[in-house]
C-alpha cells in the first residue's frame, strides 16, 4: 500500500548494498597499494620525459625529479636531426609490421587446426610446438641456420625465426576449442568449406583475441632487438632498439682490462639517452590504451569455457 | 639416433685421438710463409718500411666494425674515400653495435661466418678462439709485415710480444704498439680546495691519505674521496692504480698470478701481502670516514654527481673524463679547478704500470686462401703500423684535417673539432670525416698518441714516460694448452668472484683484516694452491720447449 510519505519523501537507502566494514577496509588498503604501485611505476617514466627536456648540468647534480630545470629542446633537435635516427625507426615500424602479419596468420592457422579434435596426429603437433618451449638448438646453430637460408640481412631473420609463440599459440588454441561447435556445424551445411568457415564463422567471432594477440606480438617485436643485432650487418638495416642499446651501452658495453682506447670513452650526454628513449616508447604508449579493452578480456578468453 | 655399441664408441674415441695427435705431431715442419705464390694477387712486389701501400689492383677485404654512438659509421667519410685513393683498398664492411662487439664477433667467428679482419680485439680475449683454428696464428706470417717488425725491434717489444704466444709458440693476434706505456688514469683533485687548504698536490699514497685527512677537517660532513668505474665490479680503476703501486693490480688489471721478478716466480696477487696492505690502506681511508664507501657500488652517474655538488673533492678518471665529464659538470661554479696528478707512488716505487701493448687484429683463417691475402697482410701492415699510416688514421691528410708547424707538431685545422679543441667548430674530425677513430687509430710513438692533448695532459705524460715500466707488466710467455685452460677458467671463475666479495668487505669493515690468514686458507680451499701449480707447469713447459 502506497502512503502519501513514500511518494514526498525520497527513499534514503541509495542504491546497492551497504558495504560491510570490513569492506570498506578493505577499499582504503586496495586504494592505498594501488596508488603506491602507479607512483612507483610512473615515476621513473615521467623522470625519464623531465630529463629529455632538461640541462646536462642539472641532471648530474641529481636536481630533475618531476619537473624539467632549464627547459631546452635542444636534445630533441639533436637526436632528431640524425637522418640514421629516422631511417632505424621506419626500420623498426617495417619490422614490427611484417613480423606481426607473419605471427599472426601462421599463429591463428596453426592454433585453429589444432583446435579440431578429429585432427589425426594432432597430438604430434602439439607434442613438437611444446618441445620448442623447453629445448633450444642454441646460439651458434641458430645463427647457422639462419645464415644458411639466406635470411641474413633481410627483414624474414627477424619475422621467420620468433614467428610463432608457443605461449600465444596454445591460449589461442583453447579460445577457438571453447567456439561452440554447432556454429562450424551449419554453416558447413549450408555448403561452406573449412576456408570459408575460418574466414567468415570463426574470425569474425575472434576479434577479441586476434587483438589481443596483435598487441603482444606487436610489442615483443618492437621492444627486439637481438634478432637484428645478430642478423644485420649493415647499419640500415638496424631497428631503433639497436641504435637505442648502442648509444646507451655503448662504451661501457664490456669490462676491458687495462685502458681503454682513449677515443671510445666519451658517454653519451644523459639528455640525448633520455630522448632516445622517449621517442622509442612513444608509440606503444599511445596504442596501447586503445587496445587495452581487449587485453584484460583476450587473456582470460582461453581460460572460462561455456 | 643409432646406438652406440660399446666397441664403436672406443674405436670413434681412439681415431679421434690419432687425428688430434697426427696434426699436433705435424706442427711447423714448413715454413708457412713460403707456399703464397698463389696469394699474391694485387700486393707488392717489394714492400719495405716507409713505403706508400698501394695495390696493384682495387682489391675488397671484409672487416668487423665497431659502431661507436659517439660516431657512428658514415658511408661516405672521407676517411673511406681517401684510403681507397692511396691504397686501391675498399673494405666490406660488417657493422657491428659497440654495446655487443663482443658477443657478435665471438657468434661470428664461431659460425664461420667472420670476415677477413677482425679489429679491436683485446688481449686475452683471442685465446678463446685459438683451439678452434678459426684464427690465423699470425706469427707465422710477420715477415710480410716490415713495419711492424721494424717497430718492434725499434721499441724493444720483444719480451712484450712473446707474453702473447700460446703453448704452440705462436700467437694469434697482431697487437697495437706504443713506444712509450700510456698510463691514462689517476687521481683527480680540485686543486682550488688544495690551495684553500695551504697543500702540495699529494705524490705518494702517504701524502694522498694526509691531504685527505686535511680536507676531512675542514669539511668534517663529508667524504673528501668518492670513487666510480663500479659496473660491474667495485672501483675497477682505483683497485687498479692503487694496487700497481704496490706491486699487486686489482680491478681494471687484475691476473689472478702476478710475475714476481725478484724470485722468478708467479705469485697469487689476490693472496699477496701486497694485496693485504693496500686493501688495509682502504679499510683505513673507509674507517676514518675519507673514502665514501658508496664508491664500490655507485652508478659513475652518482659519482659525477657528488663531485659537481661538492660532496667529494677526489676521484679518479682519466684525461676524457677529466675534461668532459668533472669540469664539464663544474662548469657553474667558476672557482672549482680539477687537476689530474700523476699516478701516486706506493711501496712498488715510481713504477709506470702501463702496457705497451694495445687492442690490435685478428686474422681470419680463411683470409689465408684468399688470393689477396699478401696483400691484405700488407695493407694492415700500411695502415696500423707505418708512420704515415698511423698518422693517416689518426690525424687525417695534411692540409686539409691538420698542418704541421714548424717543428712538425700537427695542429688540427680551426674548422674542425676533436677532444674539445675546438668546441665551436662546424665539423667533427671523427663524425664526420672518420679519423680518429679507435677501430684504426691507436698506438705509435708519443708524438702522435699525444699529438692532441693538451699542454696539462703532456705534461702529466711527460711525468709518467720519465718512469720506468713496472716490472710485472712483462712476465715471461706461460701459456695454457687448451684442457689447461678450461680447468683454469672454471677456477678462475669461482676465485675471482669470491676475491670481489671478501676484499669488499675487507676495506668496508664488515670482515676485520685479523681475519686475513683465515681469508687465504679458504682461497686455498677454492684450488688456489692448484691455479698455481698449473700456471708454474705452463712457465717451466714453455721455457723447456722454446727456450
Amino acid at each position: 500500500m502506497v502512503t502519501l510519505d513514500a511518494i514526498r519523501r525520497p527513499a534514503r537507502r541509495k542504491r546497492g548494498i551497504r558495504p560491510t566494514r570490513g569492506y570498506r577496509a578493505f577499499m582504503v588498503v586496495n586504494a592505498i597499494v594501488l596508488t603506491g604501485v602507479v607512483v612507483v611505476t610512473l615515476y621513473p617514466f615521467i623522470n625519464i620525459v623531465a630529463r629529455s627536456m632538461s640541462d646536462q648540468a642539472y641532471i648530474i647534480s641529481g636536481q630533475v625529479n618531476l619537473l624539467p630545470k632549464g627547459f631546452n629542446l635542444s636534445a630533441y633537435e639533436h637526436v632528431m636531426k640524425d637522418p640514421m635516427f629516422w631511417r632505424n625507426y621506419r626500420n623498426t615500424v617495417f619490422y614490427t609490421t611484417v613480423a606481426t602479419v607473419v605471427a599472426l596468420v601462421l599463429t591463428t592457422t596453426y592454433a585453429y587446426v589444432l583446435s579440431k579434435k578429429h585432427l589425426k596426429g594432432r597430438t604430434f603437433l602439439v607434442a613438437v610446438a611444446v618441445f620448442t618451449m623447453f629445448f633450444n638448438g642454441g646460439l651458434i646453430p641458430n645463427y647457422i641456420l639462419v645464415t644458411s637460408l639466406g635470411l641474413k640481412n633481410s627483414v624474414w631473420a627477424i619475422a621467420l625465426p620468433n614467428a610463432i609463440s608457443v605461449f600465444n599459440l596454445l591460449v589461442m588454441k583453447a579460445f577457438f576449442e571453447s567456439l561452440p561447435m554447432d556454429l562450424e556445424e551449419a554453416a558447413a551445411v549450408d555448403g561452406l568449406n573449412t576456408y570459408g568457415i575460418l574466414f567468415r564463422i570463426v574470425l569474425p567471432l575472434s576479434k577479441a583475441i586476434v587483438a589481443t594477440m596483435v598487441l603482444f606480438y606487436a610489442v615483443s617485436f618492437w621492444n627486439s632487438w637481438f634478432s637484428a643485432f645478430l642478423y644485420m650487418d649493415k647499419q640500415e638495416l638496424f631497428p631503433v632498439t639497436v641504435y637505442l642499446r648502442n648509444l646507451i651501452a655503448g662504451s661501457t658495453g664490456a669490462e676491458m682490462a687495462g685502458a681503454i682506447a682513449e677515443t671510445d670513452e666519451a658517454q653519451v650526454d644523459a639528455t640525448i639517452k633520455s630522448v632516445t628513449i622517449v621517442l622509442t616508447t612513444l608509440p606503444i604508449l599511445t596504442v596501447y590504451p586503445f587496445i587495452q579493452r581487449y587485453f584484460v578480456s583476450g587473456i582470460m578468453l582461453g581460460a572460462v569455457k561455456g | 639416433m643409432f646406438l652406440l655399441s660399446r666397441r664403436r664408441l672406443v674405436a670413434a674415441a681412439a681415431s679421434a685421438l690419432a687425428l688430434t695427435l697426427g696434426l699436433t705431431a705435424c706442427g711447423d715442419d714448413s715454413d708457412p710463409a713460403q707456399e703464397l705464390s698463389a696469394n699474391r694477387s694485387g700486393a707488392m712486389e717489394n714492400f719495405k718500411v716507409g713505403d706508400q701501400f698501394k695495390a696493384t689492383e682495387p682489391v675488397k677485404f671484409s672487416i668487423l666494425l665497431l659502431n661507436n654512438a659517439n660516431y657512428p659509421v658514415k658511408p661516405d667519410w672521407l676517411f673511406w674515400q681517401e684510403l681507397e685513393k692511396r691504397t686501391n683498398v675498399t673494405f666490406d664492411q660488417v657493422a657491428v653495435p659497440g654495446s655487443d662487439y663482443e658477443q657478435k664477433r665471438s657468434v661470428l667467428i664461431s659460425a664461420g661466418d667472420a670476415p677477413l679482419i677482425i679489429p679491436k680485439t683485446y688481449h686475452p680475449s683471442e685465446n678463446a678462439f685459438v683451439s678452434s683454428g678459426a684464427i690465423l696464428p699470425v706469427s707465422d706470417y710477420i715477415d710480410l709485415m716490415p713495419n711492424y717488425k721494424d717497430k718492434v725491434a725499434k721499441w724493444n717489444l720483444g719480451p712484450e710480444i712473446d707474453g702473447l704466444r700460446q703453448s704452440d709458440g705462436k700467437y694469434y693476434l697482431l697487437p697495437g704498439l706504443h713506444e712509450k706505456a700510456w698510463q691514462d688514469y689517476s687521481l683527480v683533485v680540485r686543486t682550488d680546495i688544495l690551495q684553500e687548504l695551504g697543500l702540495q698536490e699529494p705524490k705518494t699514497w702517504d701524502d694522498v691519505y694526509t691531504m685527505l685527512k686535511a680536507m676531512k677537517a675542514k669539511y668534517p660532513n663529508i667524504y673528501p674521496m668518492t670513487d666510480r668505474y663500479s659496473q660491474p665490479r667495485p672501483t675497477g680503476n682505483l683497485y687498479n692504480i692503487l694496487g700497481s703501486s704496490y706491486g699487486a693490480p686489482g680491478g681494471w688489471g687484475f691476473n689472478h698470478a702476478t710475475w714476481d721478478a725478484a724470485s722468478g716466480k708467479y705469485f697469487y696477487t689476490a693472496a699477496s701481502d701486497k694485496w693485504k696492505d693496500w686493501v688495509t690502506f682502504l679499510n683505513k681511508l673507509v674507517s676514518e670516514k675519507l673514502l665514501d664507501p658508496e664508491s664500490f657500488t655507485q652508478t659513475d652517474d652518482q659519482a659525477r654527481s657528488k663531485i659537481a655538488t661538492d660532496k667529494s673533492f677526489v676521484i679518479t678518471g682519466n684525461a676524457q673524463a677529466l675534461v668532459n665529464d668533472y669540469r664539464a659538470d663544474l662548469a657553474k661554479n667558476p672557482k672549482a679547478q680539477m687537476k689530474k696528478i700523476p699516478l701516486p707512488i706506493g711501496p712498488a716505487g715510481e713504477v709506470n704500470p702501463a702496457p705497451r701493448l694495445e687492442n690490435g687484429v685478428m686474422i681470419s683463417t680463411k683470409a689465408k686462401d684468399n688470393k689477396n691475402f699478401v696483400a691484405m697482410m700488407q695493407l694492415i701492415d700500411w695502415l696500423f703500423y707505418s708512420d704515415a699510416g698511423q698518422e693517416f688514421a689518426k690525424l687525417g691528410i695534411e692540409g686539409t684535417t691538420y698542418t704541421k708547424d714548424a717543428s712538425g707538431k700537427p695542429q688540427i685545422v680551426d674548422s674542425i673539432n676533436v677532444v674539445g679543441m675546438h668546441p665551436k667548430a662546424p665539423k667533427h674530425l671523427q663524425k664526420d670525416y672518420g679519423f680518429y677513430n679507435g677501430v684504426f687509430a691507436y698506438g705509435g710513438k708519443p708524438e702522435l698518441v699525444q699529438a692532441f692533448f693538451s699542454p696539462e695532459e703532456q705534461e702529466y705524460q711527460k711525468v709518467l714516460n720519465a718512469r720506468p715500466a713496472a716490472p710485472w707488466v712483462v712476465p715471461p710467455p706461460a701459456p695454457f694448452t687448451d684442457e689447461e685452460r678450461e680447468q683454469a677458467t672454471l677456477w678462475e671463475t669461482g676465485l675471482r668472484d669470491y676475491i670481489e666479495q671478501q676484499t669488499l668487505r675487507f676495506i668496508l669493515g664488515q670482515r676485520p683484516l685479523t681475519e686475513w690468514d683465515k681469508y687465504v686458507t679458504e682461497l686455498k680451499s677454492k684450488n688456489m694452491d692448484q691455479y698455481m701449480e698449473l700456471q708454474q707447469k705452463a712457465y717451466d713447459r714453455y721455457k723447456k720447449e722454446h727456450g
